[in-house]
């Protein structure tokens, strides 16, 4: 009895140490600011495609330019499935299914280097550049702005892959996977906007 | 409520939920621009 008394003695009572939260962890914090601010810089780049489209009522794309709406359409398609892929990595990871994780982080990796491939090509074919007009701008403004967040996501994705490789991750601690996973699926979330707005709208 | 910052599985959902809303708006505007 006594040492059960002792023992809620001992546990924490208080407030947190200073620069710890007692209800977000420092990984997830830093995520979270970090994709806070990017909703507002993408917002930014928004702001000034609605100004030139609705406010400066300009064509859209701009007269004798056209976009491939169907070759982004499939891009799309690539770049939403690399999403189920990671989220199959992460029920890997929660399952201890390490073949799971392993191809999950893979495949999604190798579907984001297709989306970048096909976005690369596309700025060749594309027929007009961003100096050409507004439109050109924020076009290849909210697309690049959108393919840089990828490569940044393809970073992320390559280091989790190799430490999944080499074992790293368990069903209880996997903050290396899931923290990357939130990022990619907002960068996916992001271009279901860039797409929706500058392609088919 | 739905967090999508808060583990990958609520982001998942969040992003199948705008998915589907985006797919419906875009359908209903193009709907309508082919009519009106």
């Amino acid at each position: 009895m006594e040492a059960a008394a002792h023992a809620v003695h001992d546990e924490h009572h208080g407030p947190p140490a200073a620069n710890v939260s007692s209800r977000v962890e420092a990984q997830f914090l830093g995520m979270l600011l970090f994709i806070i601010s990017e909703i507002m810089l993408f917002g930014a780049f928004f702001t000034a495609y609605f100004f030139i489209r609705v406010v400066g009522e300009a064509d859209w794309p701009a007269r004798g330019e056209e976009l491939p709406v169907a070759i982004a359409g499939v891009n799309t398609a690539i770049l939403l499935s690399s999403s189920f892929t990671m989220h199959w990595a992460l029920e890997g990871a929660r399952n201890e299914n390490r073949r799971a994780l392993t191809m999950g982080l893979l495949t999604t990796a190798l579907l984001g280097l297709t989306f970048l491939t096909i976005q690369v090509n596309e700025y060749v074919h594309l027929g007009f550049s961003p100096q050409d007009n507004a439109q050109g701008t924020i076009f290849y403004g909210l697309t690049g702005l959108h393919g840089a967040h990828v490569f940044i996501g393809l970073s992320l994705l390559t280091f989790a892959t190799v430490r999944a490789f080499r074992g790293h991750f368990t069903a209880k601690e996997h903050r290396g996977v899931e923290v990357p996973g939130i990022y990619w699926h907002f960068v996916d979330v992001m271009w279901i906007f860039v797409y929706s707005t500058l392609y088919l709208l | 409520m739905l967090n999508p910052l808060r583990s990958e599985q609520e982001a998942f959902r969040f992003l199948i939920y705008v998915a589907i809303a985006v797919a419906v708006i875009v359908g209903v505007v193009l709907l309508l621009r082919a009519v009106l």
